[in-house]
Parts: C-alpha cells; structure tokens; sequence
C-alpha cells in the first residue's frame, strides 16, 4: 500500500502517512496540483513557511510500463507566483514509486537561516541528515560524493548553489541513469522553493523495496505491450526515428525552416547560424569526435525512445549530457551564439549550478538585449553564467529570471508569460503554441499543450501554424491531454506515437487501470485532464490572477517578426475561450 | 533560379554535404514546375522526401507550383518526426 512521506522542515521530522482517498487514483501532476490546491494558501510567498513542494511520481512510474519514469515537482513558483508543476525523466522517480512513496510533501521552514538537510529514503523509513558539507559546491563535485556515501544504486534529488541562494530559475536536479546531475525538473524556480525551505538533497534506494502495486497483472501486460508497439512503430519514437537519431534537436532546422526558431531574444524566426547546432550537427560532432560522444542515450532505465545524448569535447572526453533542443535553442540560436562547444559550456554550468536552460537562456538574451553582451558573444555568457552562480550583485539580478532581469535592464521586448520566459517556439509565427503560452497555468510553458505536434510535426491533426482559427479548441484539448499525461508519468514524448495510433493510447489507459484499478476508457482522458486544469486554475483565480494575465507581452502585438513578418493577432477573447471548459 | 535547401540524407545530392552547414542546390524553372517536378530533375525519389517540406517557410505540398525567387526547404522521411501525412499543406487549391 503506498503512502505520503511528509517532510516536515520546522521540526527536522520525515513521516509517513496513509494516503486518502480522493489522491488514490492520481499520481504525477494531478497528484502535485491536487495537493498545492489543498494544502497551500494561494496568496502565500513562494519562499515563505507557508508554500510545499510536492514530489510525485505518476501512476504508473516504477513498472515495466516504457518510457514511464516521469516525476512531477509543484507547489507554488517564485518565478511566476502561480501554481506549478515541472517534471524530468529520472530514476529517481522509479525509487520513490517502488519504496511505495505516491509523493513527498515539504513544509514548514528551519527556525535557523542558512542550513541545508538531506532526506535519506530507503526501505527502512525516511530521516534527515544535516547536509552543511555540500553547501557552495557545483553539483558535479557533490553528486559523486553522495553516490560514493550511499552507493551506486541510489538515486539522487538535489538543488544547486542557485537553489541555496534562491534564485526564480533554480531548478531540481535528478540523476540521469549514468548518475550525472543533469535531468531538470527546471521551471519556475522550485529548486528555490526547496532553498527556502533547507533540503538540499533527498536520496533515495528502493533495495528491498516493496516495489508497485499492480492490481491486474493481465491488464497490464497487454496496455503495456500495445503501448510499446505503438511507440516501436511510430517514426518520432521507434528506434532509428527522428528522436532517437538526433535527438529532440532534429527541431532546430525544422522549425528554422517554418520561420518559428526565435533568434536573438525573439527578433527573428530565422538564425543563419541553426545549421551549426542542429541535430544533425550534434550527431555529426557526436560520430566524429567518438570518445564519451553518444546519441540515443536514455534518461531512465525503460525508455525506449532514448532521445538523449552526450556531447564530447574534441579530444572525444565527455562535455555534458544533454543538448536537448530547448537547451540548444535557449543558449543558443536566442543569445545569437552558433558554437556547440559554448553551448554545451552553458548547459554545464546551469547542470552544475542548479539552473534552468530555458530561464537562462532567456535571462542571458534579455541582459544582450539590454547591452550587457553583443548577441553571439559566448564568452561573455559563459562571464554571466558564472556571475550567477558566484552570486554576484549582478548574479543575483539575472538568476532571478528573463522578467526581473529586463526590469532591471529597462528593456521592452521580454518574451514571457506570467514572468515566465518563453520556450523555443516562436509565437507570431506558430499561433496555436501562443495560445498555449497565454493561457495555461504555468505561465509561458511549450509542454502544457503541445500544438506543435500538429503544427510542425503533423502529428494528431491537420493544422495551419499561421492561422488563427480553431486555436482556442485545439489548445485546450491538448492541455488537458497533456495534463492528463504529466499524472500518468508516461514521457511526453509518447504523444506523438498514441495520438496516432489508436490501440497505443489504448494500451496506456490500460496500464492505468491496471495499476490504479480503475475503469477508464481513452474516452476519459480529456475529462481527466480537465479536472487537473481546473485545480490549477482555482488555484491561480485565487492567487490573484485573471484573464488579464492571459495574454502575451505587448510587443509581440505591434512587431512583425521575419520571415513571415507576422504580428501575434489571435483574439483576446479566443484566448478567454480556452478556459470555456 | 530557385533554391533548395536539403537536410539528412538528402544532402547527398548536392556538392557541399556537410551537416553542420547548408546544403543547397540551385535549380533552373521550367514553365509550370512543381515542387516534386523539381525535385525529380535534381534526382530526388520521392519516396525519399518526407512531409516537411516548405516553399518561402511554409509548409507546402509536392504539387505546390514554384515561382520564380522560391526558397524550398526538404526534409527526408527519416528526419520529421512523423510518419504520415496529416498536415494542411499550402497548395494551389487555396
């Protein structure tokens, strides 16, 4: 029978408690937001006694179930004052879920300023442990020092020197399956949240675990067979496929190409330098250089897509893993920068000091844009990247994300949503991703409701990026896909193969039912999805939010952005349409 | 003249093949080219060509016409992300 593990960080105490019955069927993001919707004031400061984190794997994390090892980080965000849910790809979340733990919930806040704990979780119970000794250090260092204190097996959360010092883009680490401090649940700043409240570290070994209940064994093996199946066959997700082959930064040429790759802080739809870091670039530096190089490296153990990879330096020694396409992007074509060895310096430095690549990214184009480096200047943004993590006057400035910086700076055109700076999707030109952008309820956030499925990558639909109509619907269906999704702790990823394959969306829903006992059919998905929605939005509603915030920053109104030199002209009221649930 | 920008394995058929730069290939118009026309005379297989393909940064059909000036941009089967068609492609019926 599985249970919550409340953290508690006021009186330095680690229970379990049995789980009640309306969180029974939820897990991953439903299980997160459910629980921030009850159990946090709306109006609290994110970095006060009053807000939790929430760690959740999904319903079916910790099975055989493919590419399933999901967790979900919420509570409420420092960086955008809303709800939040940020998931990664970890074994991490297998260890919790096969300990039998549904979710981790911290609370309160050390009476004493300045100390960090670790949570040590095994098959014995929880406790803490003081943590002072790993405090200023880069994560590189300190992972390998844990893994060496508590052994290989086990897997490792933790936050960075940006997360003890509180930063909106601090994120939460996970170990990847090599062990490396590089799967972020990385937006909206919880790893901040969880500065706030002193725990550093949890560690976690299922050795001896009770493992995951699965109530109908038979059930399970043939949703998970489907499932697979369909993730085999698919040319996104089968093996040699565009995801496995490049990795997700295939993408950058593909959306270069459809005039939405935002360049130089969102300028432009189109970098002349993209071919230089695409996907293809990567693979080509990967099989030249040999060495640590890899593609196709999985973030879990059960991921069968395995879309990740390790970038080698030139003498073939292991640089960083991974350049993903938002990574790649976001320090990338958005800083003007065309080198993959900067940009694979820059994803290092966020890994080693707890940062979101997105936020930094952003933050870095916006501090060009207000004249503190020329666009393409990688050496001056790796300086930047180190002022942070040093905690620099200026450090402080720019690790408090994209938002606060262009305040800071003066500067008009920062591209975010509720505070959050966008992902690597360009508005004006792919309209539907814009729609998501406004109005989902983690402020600017790609994953919410994937459009670009349909959009670029003719995925689940037939859809125009550049038109305007029928936006609204296809963005709230897939918002509560995606949310029904993020609860299951299936990898998003999955999407394309089940919302093509009809029997690979069965077999998810079964793998559900079978774990959970549940009768859902795939007709119960969206419902699902919505439910989660709306938890999220009562939440925001009664934060404070309105529709007003709905809406994406000014500048994208009145400027055109080339190629298509196309202004953002989708209707306020069709972005209010979205929430007509 | 058009030109044609060809990404994967499709950067074969030009003379500057390197992955990290631009593979493109110019080709003359001939009265009442298509874009799979074209593609055919600079001795594309179809069936090598996947779904992404985009005249002037938009998504276009094969049996989209080329007009003087057009920047294509051609995508293999291996390399989009998808394995049929479901987009609503520019084409001449509007």
């Amino acid at each position: 029978m599985s249970k919550i593990l409340r953290v508690n960080m006021t009186d330095l105490t680690a229970k379990y408690e049995d789980v009640p019955e309306k969180y029974k069927n939820w897990g991953g993001r439903g299980l997160t937001s459910f629980i921030t919707l009850e159990e946090v004031p709306p109006t609290c400061h994110p970095l006060g006694p009053n807000n939790k984190v929430t760690l959740a794997p999904g319903m079916v994390t910790g099975t055989p179930a493919p590419s399933s090892g999901r967790i979900s980080v919420g509570g409420k965000s420092p960086l955008t004052g809303t709800i939040k849910e940020t998931n990664a790809g970890t074994p991490f979340s297998q260890h919790l879920a096969r300990l039998g733990i549904k979710a981790v919930v911290v609370e309160g806040q050390p009476k004493e300023n300045g100390k960090f704990w670790l949570l040590k979780v095994d098959k014995e119970g929880a406790e803490l442990l003081p943590a002072d000794e790993y405090v200023g250090k880069g994560l590189y260092e300190v992972y390998p020092a844990l893994f060496d204190r508590f052994g290989k097996k086990a897997a490792i959360m933790g936050i960075g020197v940006a997360g003890e010092m509180k930063m909106a883009m601090a994120g939460v680490c996970f170990n990847d399956i090599d062990g490396r401090p590089s799967r972020y649940s990385g937006r909206g700043g919880m790893g901040a949240v969880l500065g706030s409240k002193g725990l550093k570290f949890i560690v976690a070994d299922d050795t001896g675990g009770p493992g995951v209940d699965i109530a109908d064994k038979d059930l399970f093996d043939t949703g998970r067979k489907k499932l697979t199946e369909a993730l085999r066959t698919h040319g996104v997700t089968k093996e040699g496929g565009g995801l496995n082959t490049y990795g997700t930064a295939v993408l950058i040429n593909i959306l270069n190409e459809a005039g939405g790759l935002p360049t130089r802080n969102f300028s432009s739809g189109e970098f002349e330098g993209a071919s230089k870091i695409s996907g293809e670039a990567i693979a080509e530096g990967v099989k030249q250089r040999g060495g640590a190089g890899t593609m196709g490296h999985p973030c879990h153990p059960g991921c069968i897509i395995q879309c990740s990879n390790i970038w080698p330096k030139p003498d073939g020694t292991e640089h960083v893993s991974v350049i993903e396409y938002e990574s790649d992007w976001a320090l990338g074509a958005n800083c003007g920068i065309d080198d993959l060895d900067v940009i694979a310096e820059l994803i290092w430095l966020c890994n080693d000091y707890g940062l979101d690549t997105i936020e930094s990214g952003g933050t870095i184009a916006v501090a060009m844009e207000g004249g503190l480096a020329e666009f393409g200047d990688g050496q001056k943004a790796i300086e930047l990247m180190h002022e942070i993590g040093k905690g620099t006057p200026l450090g402080r400035i720019l690790g408090q994300g994209a938002a606060f910086t262009g305040k800071a700076l003066g500067v008009v055109r920062v591209p975010g949503v509720k505070g959050q700076n966008m992902p690597a999707y360009a508005p004006r030109a792919i309209k539907g991703i814009g729609v998501t952008y406004a109005t989902t309820p983690m402020g600017a956030d790609h994953t919410a409701g994937y459009t670009i499925g349909p959009e670029i990558m003719s995925v689940g639909g037939k859809v125009d990026p550049l038109e305007v109509e029928g936006k609204a619907e296809i963005s709230r269906n897939l918002q509560a896909a995606t949310a029904f999704l993020d609860s299951t702790g299936y990898c998003l990823f999955t999407a394309f193969a089940i919302m093509d394959i009809p029997e690979g969306l069965e077999g998810m829903v079964e793998t559900c039912n079978a774990v959970l006992g549940t009768k859902w059919t795939v007709d119960d998905v969206g419902e699902i999805g919505k439910e989660v929605l709306k938890r999220e939005r009562a939440f925001n509603e009664a934060a404070g939010f309105t529709k007003a915030d709905d809406r994406l920053p000014e500048f994208m109104y009145y400027e055109p952005l080339p190629p298509h030199n196309t202004v953002w002209d989708v209707p306020d009221e069709m972005l209010d349409q979205v929430w007509e649930l | 003249m058009i030109e044609i920008h060809l990404y994967g394995k499709l950067r074969r058929f030009t003379s500057s093949r390197a992955p990290t730069g631009d593979s493109i290939v110019r080709v003359p118009l001939e009265e009442g080219d298509t874009i799979a026309d074209v593609l055919k005379r600079i001795g594309i297989s179809l069936e090598e060509v996947g779904s992404n393909i985009f005249r002037n940064h938009k998504y276009s059909t094969l049996s989209r016409k080329v007009e003087e000036g057009d920047r294509l941009g051609v995508f293999p089967d291996d390399m989009q992300l998808l394995y049929k068609w479901y987009f609503q492609k520019e084409d001449d019926q509007g």
